[in-house]
């Protein structure tokens, strides 16, 4: 079986015309330049690229000299010896195993993976988030709060006032609490996993009673307690970090903690985070015996404010009718009594003024 | 007989690129499998592969260019940039808590200390495994000569409040082509700064007044300098090269690539980059004497890798 082809020995740039053969007892190929002795390459230290029929072999002992044949009954003859020896690295052997399998196993490998980031890695990130210490979270939410105060202004009466109005209620919080009143004309209110909770002005004219002042600060203290930043915080770099392994991409890691950490307050909890609210703020309610109704009514008041204005914890807060049935539910399936509380009353009064 | 008598041949050369965009999207569908497969372990035999099939589909007088890298190459040289970098790391961290001032001039000097060895490394790593009818490229340049000669362009750069740049550029340009070897073959770049900021003023000026319409004939420029001013020397014999580019030659090759790109979301990419590719070699003319079957194997061998792994890691290009 001899084989035409071209030989550069690696010393010259010049060609030389050759025929190869195979001595399959030695598992060698040999050919000769002219006037010269027999070359021999041992297959096993063969290494070669292909380019469709053109075969450039190359010896891993001396990587200069190359040997070129372009032949068609050869490109199928040396494949197989190359197979026998093992000397087709496994990117070849997959890209050789055709469009049909190389697809199918992508598909695989893509649904695979989209398995592992919609339903798997979720948990363990929320799971995770309890091998932290509070003091992780301290440190985000006083970092954060030190710039949310920079920009914004701080109603002091009414901060005090609605410090009192909180320390009055039962909340069986996990850290000490801290309630702040900034002038905004935003309806918005928002919880820092360091204890801090921040209510908008504006918030707080919509605010019809003291139960459902009650019934929005339960909802905040069960963001707090729950950890739901921090979790939120988490997942979302549980995420990232396997998109970014999949796309080699590790420095956009370190912008998506800084982002979402300076994005803290306005960030959109999942559906599950905010249930978990509105039931904690429903026991705050029959805890103390405020009414219950009062998270509904909530969620009205808010629900109207809607209509004529963007506000921003509509747009965070998911399905409101939902989640305002869902309430109605609840509490028609529990026990309750409600006492009038003058404390929490003239302190509510001294908070409208 | 005297050998200047021999009359000089003029030599034909044909430069081609055979890349397809179906192929190299096996190749690079292949690679993202593998690189996710390992976790990312992959990476840099990926690259090789990518790069070998680049090198091998571009032809002169119908014989391949070869990429003849490795994976192992690669990876240790990608260890070794990490270790570098948490050093570094390690380091500026120390600093920072002596003095945040004192960090945040380490990490600028350091930085501009590091550029020009990850240049010259590069290089070395880069010519190194080129070859072509089994002859080695080398790059010469000497490591210390070129960190110095930039360190002095990069005061003269922020002395002359950035006018020297273009000077830089085409400074650094000429001194890497003068070191580039092939065999006897020695390269050489005639570019220079003052040219070089002509170029630039006109583009960006007429780019701004046409609305951006000029930049397609910006590149042709930016393209026409380089390869015009490129020479290769064997002795007496010498090859030039000269560009066919035009603008409306780019015009229609990067409207299209923006239009494979945009309507395949990104998986055309395989298809831009060959298209590139062939454009830059269907557009390259080399004419001259040197006989390339004369050539001889000169350069030493070379086993380093850190310069290349720097390089990517760090996201540089430079030159071409």
């Amino acid at each position: 079986m001899l084989f035409e082809g071209k030989y550069f020995d690696g010393l010259s740039s010049a060609p030389f015309q050759v025929s190869v053969n195979f001595d399959f007892l030695k598992n060698k190929i040999f050919f000769k330049k002219e006037n010269e002795d027999f070359i021999y390459w041992d297959i096993s230290q063969i290494q070669f690229n292909n380019y469709g029929n053109l075969f450039e072999i190359r010896n891993k002992k001396n990587l200069d000299s190359v040997l070129k044949i372009d032949d068609e009954n050869f490109s199928q003859f040396f494949f197989q010896e190359m197979k026998k020896n093992r000397g087709i690295d496994i990117h070849t052997q997959i890209t050789n195993a055709g469009f049909l399998k190389i697809s199918i196993i992508t598909f695989f490998l893509f649904a695979s993976f989209s398995c592992l980031y919609f339903y798997v890695l979720p948990p363990i990130a929320e799971k995770s988030v309890a091998l932290l210490p509070q003091t992780f979270d301290n440190y985000i939410g006083d970092m954060v709060m030190n710039d949310f105060i920079d920009q914004n202004k701080i109603d002091n009466e009414k901060t005090e006032d609605l410090q009192n109005f909180a320390e009055k209620l039962y909340l069986a919080e996990t850290k000490k609490l801290e309630f702040t009143v900034v002038k905004s004309n935003k309806v918005n209110a928002f919880a820092l996993p360091n204890g801090q909770i921040v209510i908008y002005s504006a918030i707080l004219e919509k605010i019809q009673s003291y139960d459902q002042l009650a019934a929005l600060i339960g909802h905040e203290v069960s963001h707090v307690n729950n950890r739901h930043s921090i979790k939120a915080l988490s997942k979302s770099l549980a995420g990232y970090m396997m998109i970014s392994l999949l796309f080699n991409d590790v420095n956009g890691i370190m912008s998506v903690l800084a982002e979402n950490v300076q994005q803290i307050h306005s960030l959109s909890y999942s559906r599950e985070f905010e249930q978990e609210a509105d039931e904690y703020g429903l026991k705050i309610l029959i805890n103390n015996n405020l009414d219950p109704y009062a998270m509904v009514e909530l969620f009205e008041q808010l629900e109207k404010e809607s209509e004529f204005s963007i506000s921003e914890i509509m747009s965070t807060h998911p399905l409101i009718k939902n989640r305002k049935e869902y309430m109605q539910k609840i509490i028609q399936n529990s026990d309750y009594t409600v006492k009038t509380n003058n404390q929490l009353s003239t302190i509510f009064e001294s908070l409208k003024e | 007989m005297n050998e200047k008598e021999i009359p000089t041949n003029k030599q034909n050369y044909n430069l081609e690129f055979f890349g397809k965009g179906s192929e190299f999207f096996g190749i690079i569908i292949v690679n993202w499998l593998l690189t996710i497969i390992t976790l990312g372990i992959y990476y840099p035999w990926a690259r090789v592969k990518k790069l070998k099939y680049i090198y091998g589909q571009t032809s002169l007088n119908n014989e391949r260019f070869h990429f003849s890298g490795t994976g192992w190459e690669l990876f240790v040289g990608f260890i070794k940039v990490i270790l570098i970098y948490i050093a570094f790391l390690i380091v500026y961290g120390l600093l920072i808590m002596v003095n945040p001032i004192l960090g945040i001039l380490f990490v600028y000097l350091g930085l501009l200390a590091v550029i020009p060895f990850i240049i010259h490394g590069s290089l070395k790593y880069g010519m190194s495994r080129t070859s072509y009818r089994g002859i080695r490229f080398g790059y010469r340049g000497k490591r210390g000569e070129l960190a110095g000669k930039i360190y002095l362009w990069t005061f003269l750069t922020i002395i002359t409040l950035g006018l020297y740049s273009f000077w830089f550029s085409m400074n650094l340009r000429r001194y890497t082509h003068e070191h580039f070897r092939y065999g006897e073959i020695e390269f050489s770049n005639d570019c220079n700064g003052g040219d070089w900021l002509w170029i630039s003023l006109k583009g960006y000026f007429l780019t701004v007044i046409t609305f951006g319409i000029y930049s397609f004939w910006f590149y042709r420029d930016i393209f026409n300098y380089y390869w015009s001013n490129l020479k290769m020397k064997n002795g007496e014999n010498v090859i030039t090269c000269k560009s066919t580019a035009t603008g409306s030659g780019f015009f229609e090759l990067i409207i299209i690539n923006l239009l494979i790109t945009v309507f395949t979301f990104g998986i055309g990419t395989p298809w831009v980059i060959m298209r590139n590719n062939k454009f830059i070699c269907d557009n390259i003319k080399l004419n001259g004497d040197i006989d390339l079957d004369s050539i001889h194997q000169t350069e030493e061998q070379y086993n380093n890798a850190t310069g290349e792994g720097a390089m990517d890691y760090l996201d540089l290009e430079i030159g071409n």
